[in-house]
């Protein structure tokens, strides 16, 4: 411990970095999906417009800006913070405030969401992508199966979760909010975006079936 | 008369640190302002359990009896409190006992805390007055500052915030929320401030500061409401300005 202030201080940077990315770029594309998902709301057309306008981008731009963005800063907070979930033994039964229930949400969530991401995105965005591509027609069809709409509908929310209470977190790792006066309106603040974003994203959702 | 009214306590047990755990029930008589510790003075005299076989007798710690010394932190129904300060006339029967299980279990109850101590040696909890210069009067401490301190403080390393953190444990390298607060408290402290760059770079390490889950439950567990999560919220942003100054100053 001597030499404390000598070390690389590995472990510290690369929680900053697990924290950071789950805001930028992370939550920033789950706004941007929320956004493009949430023209099916006026509409199939809208829909569809939205996706095309998104498939105008240059597709070499489009790659890089998929693996710089999205791939590789969704691998280093998935990984990382399964290690870091493992790390957490879960008492809401003993401790059922509400911070330490959001506290297991965050983990339960991110349980859930490792196996639907791996599906959503190897199926929507490899398989589906890459034969006759997505649409709102398609959508429709794939989210008419029950399971699959329910699976969605969980997935979706908690990733709304995920973000939203990831926000309030982050204000505190990064020692922004610091009192508790600050940390409950931030909170409050983490909630209210939370019930906006989950009603648009479910809404859009049952508009794909109708 | 009436029927004499009975204290009933369901103890989980253990004879030594390797063994298996088990519970014991014991029916006290109820006598007005018993508390956990009296309860388990009384088992003591008479180890006799609900059964009424004679048992060894429940093993636990215990010292000031008003809250000061923190020895007699357990799990009272399923929180970590303080024995001497839970009053049987306020808890929920059957009373259920259990150790701190976030430390090792020496026998029953009694725990061994030694890494609360050996997290305050890794913050230098202290202020470093030896040396071979002449010790002069400590510097006035601004009064604002003192009041925040004094909370502080009042930490008795009696573990609460340990045990209800989801962090701390075996599976965990997380200081835990005691030694936050006290590198804070040492880093207020007007000839303490001069180290606080080595607590706050031992913070910085693994299983330091960022290792926090942002639960709060120590804020909510602390028997002294000592605003555990405001320091290291605090804490945070001190590493945060160490990190700066790493990362452009060396």
């Amino acid at each position: 411990m001597s030499n404390n202030t000598e070390c690389v201080h590995t472990d510290f940077y690369v929680r900053r970095l697990h924290s950071l990315l789950g805001i930028v770029p992370i939550g920033f594309f789950l706004l941007e999906h929320v956004i493009t998902i949430s023209q099916v709301l006026g509409g199939g057309h809208a829909f569809d417009a939205a996706v095309a306008k998104l498939a105008a981008i240059p597709h070499d731009i489009l790659i890089t800006l998929e693996i710089v963005f999205i791939a590789i800063p969704l691998l280093i907070h998935g990984i990382y913070g399964m290690y870091i979930a493992m790390q957490a033994k879960l008492n809401p039964g003993r401790y059922g405030y509400m911070r330490n229930k959001q506290f297991t949400l965050q983990r339960i969530t991110a349980w859930y969401l490792v196996p639907f991401l791996l599906w959503h995105v190897g199926y929507l965005r490899f398989i589906v992508k890459g034969s006759e591509g997505i649409s709102f027609a398609q959508m429709s069809s794939y989210l008419d199966n029950p399971i699959v709409f329910a699976l969605y509908v969980i997935g979706l929310v908690a990733a709304i979760f995920h973000f939203t209470n990831g926000l309030f977190t982050f204000s505190i790792t990064w020692g922004i909010s610091k009192g508790p006066r600050v940390q409950s309106v931030v909170n409050k603040m983490a909630w209210g975006l939370f019930v906006i974003l989950a009603a648009v994203g479910v809404a859009s959702m049952f508009a794909f079936i109708g | 008369m009436a029927e004499q009214k009975k204290v009933h306590f369901i103890i989980e047990r253990q004879d030594s640190p390797d063994s298996a755990p088990y519970t014991e029930e014991f029916l006290l008589d109820y006598r007005p302002a018993m508390n956990v510790v009296s309860s388990l003075m009384e088992i003591q005299k008479n180890p006799v359990n609900k059964a009424g076989k004679k048992v060894s007798p429940v093993v636990w710690e215990c010292n000031c009896l008003e809250k000061v010394c923190g020895a007699c932190m357990m799990v009272i129904n399923g929180k970590a409190r303080q024995a001497c300060a839970a009053l049987i006339d306020q808890l929920e029967q059957p009373i259920r006992l259990a150790p701190a299980r976030t430390f090792p279990v020496i026998r029953d109850l009694m725990i061994d805390r030694s890494v609360m101590f050996e997290n305050l040696k890794k913050v230098q909890a202290w202020v470093a007055v030896d040396g071979s210069w002449e010790v002069k009067p400590a510097d006035r401490q601004n009064p604002y500052t003192a009041t925040e301190a004094y909370e502080i403080s009042r930490c008795m390393t009696c573990g609460c915030c340990m045990e209800a953190c989801p962090n701390v444990g075996p599976q965990s390298d997380f200081i835990g929320p005691a030694a936050i607060g006290q590198a804070h408290l040492f880093n207020l402290h007007p000839t303490g401030q001069y180290d606080k760059h080595k607590r706050v770079g031992a913070l910085m390490q693994k299983g330091g500061s960022s290792s926090c889950g942002n639960s709060q439950n120590c804020v909510q567990a602390c028997p002294k409401q000592i605003k555990l999560t405001t320091y290291i919220a605090q804490m945070n942003r001190d590493i945060n300005k160490q990190a700066l100054k790493n990362i452009f100053s060396k």
